[in-house]
């Protein structure tokens, strides 16, 4: 298996991009969180379930490492490639307890659907398209694009209410992040 | 994946969830009726409002063939599906509508309906593995999401464009065949009008049936704009066609 850092700088040096986000708010680097998935891992193509070719269903996601002192979660999706300003954001999820070690696939899409008990009290921001759900990658046909699902690790839960969108949440998140880390899969359409 | 569809499912929440902004708004809207009554100019033929029948229960359609009416029947019950207010667009007749409006008016899009619902069927088996009719609840639900969105244009399903566009028209004839005038084909027995409390069209408002509209006591009337004599019989022409539809 080709390994992300082998040729991920290369891809992103084509693509005009880095191969992390940005830091939230310009904090000071913080500990990195080991983010993975059991269905795929970073520099390596996300399988179709989890596009608009397959079902579209959110990935599952699994961290470890987590800073001493998380006290709640959020995760988000962008493409730093998309986007006018860039990143498009696939996927928004905060208020995630610290207690969880990860997300399940296919999270809600309709609103009368709650989230599994182990998240209880998570709420799904707002995407790219301005929708509380998971929708993956769609990039133009031929054109490989890179996708960060990126876990922050809070010092405090952050009482968030629904409807945040990427700025606001990282503005509510700015002085507050322990750590966070990434996994960059990717994904191109033919 | 399981079917996340819960014991009801409320006709808000499924607009906010295929993102049927329009549908959302024309519903909630007190003035919907000059918002989404399709003007006279882009009237399908008068003798739409009574659809040729068979037998009871199953029309003929004209236009649609029965694969493509069966599935447009299915996307506009999700549009707007029935709930515990009230009938939905499948009830209140907007396929039958956009049927009969695809031989007149709306005959500009006939291709657009022939070329989408392929593509959109295509789409449904290759990325979901079934027809759309067959697929779950939220299956049903993230398909059009993906259509809506455009993020099904690259699935070389065949649309012709963004599959955005499909899912617009779609959307906009099956509001105009829920909450138009009965006059047009759609809205059958004012289902459109009693879902969203529309009391009907009147030339003279007294201060009387003002002050019970504001109450929310006025009766609907259940007449088409039409029942009146000074209200024109629509038109349907090439140039009306050209001018004044903006699918």
């Amino acid at each position: 298996m080709m390994r992300a850092t082998h040729w991920m700088p290369a891809l992103c040096a084509v693509l005009g991009m880095g191969t992390a986000p940005p830091g939230a708010g310009g904090q000071p680097a913080a500990r990195t969180i080991l983010v993975e998935s059991p269905v795929m891992t970073s520099g390596d193509a996300m399988p179709r379930t989890y596009t608009p070719d397959g079902p579209n269903l959110s990935p599952p996601l699994t961290w470890t490492n987590l800073p001493d002192g998380t006290r709640e979660i959020a995760v988000m999706c962008s493409d730093f490639g998309a986007g006018n300003p860039a990143p498009w954001v696939h996927w928004i999820i905060y208020g995630i307890p610290a207690t969880a070690d990860g997300l399940p696939e296919g999270l809600p899409i309709l609103p009368e659907t709650s989230m599994p008990s182990e998240l209880a009290g998570a709420i799904q921001g707002l995407n790219g398209w301005r929708r509380p759900y998971y929708r993956g990658p769609a990039p133009p046909a031929g054109t490989p694009h890179i996708y960060h699902f990126t876990v922050y690790a809070l010092d405090q839960p952050l009482g968030l209410q629904p409807g945040l969108d990427r700025q606001d949440l990282l503005m509510a998140m700015d002085g507050h992040i322990l750590g966070q880390g990434d996994l960059v899969p990717v994904y191109t359409r033919f | 994946m399981t079917d996340e569809r819960p014991p009801t499912i409320s006709r808000r929440a499924l607009l906010r969830g295929v993102g049927a902004v329009g549908a959302a708004a024309a519903a909630s809207a007190a003035g919907v009726s000059a918002e989404t009554a399709v003007a006279p100019a882009q009237a399908p033929a008068a003798e739409a409002t009574q659809p040729a029948r068979t037998a009871p229960g199953r029309v003929v359609y004209e236009q649609l063939s029965a694969e493509e009416a069966d599935l447009l029947e299915a996307i506009a019950d999700q549009l707007i599906p029935e709930d515990e207010h009230g009938p939905g667009a499948v009830a209140a007749g907007a396929v039958i509508y956009i049927d009969r409006a695809l031989g007149g008016a709306l005959s500009d899009s006939r291709d657009a309906y022939r070329g989408g619902l392929a593509a959109f069927e295509r789409y449904c088996r290759s990325s979901r593995g079934a027809p759309f009719r067959d697929l779950s609840h939220v299956d049903q639900v993230s398909a059009l999401i993906d259509v809506e969105t455009g993020a099904a244009t690259g699935a070389r399903a065949g649309f012709a464009g963004s599959s955005g566009a499909f899912f617009g028209m779609v959307r906009s004839h099956v509001l105009q065949g829920t909450f138009g005038d009965p006059y047009y084909g759609g809205n059958r027995d004012f289902i459109g009008w009693d879902l969203i409390k529309y009391p009907g069209v009147r030339t003279a408002v007294s201060p009387g049936l003002q002050t019970a509209l504001e109450a929310g006591e006025l009766k609907p009337n259940h007449r088409s704009a039409y029942d009146a004599d000074n209200f024109e019989k629509a038109v349907v022409s090439n140039a009306t066609k050209e001018t004044h539809h903006g699918d």
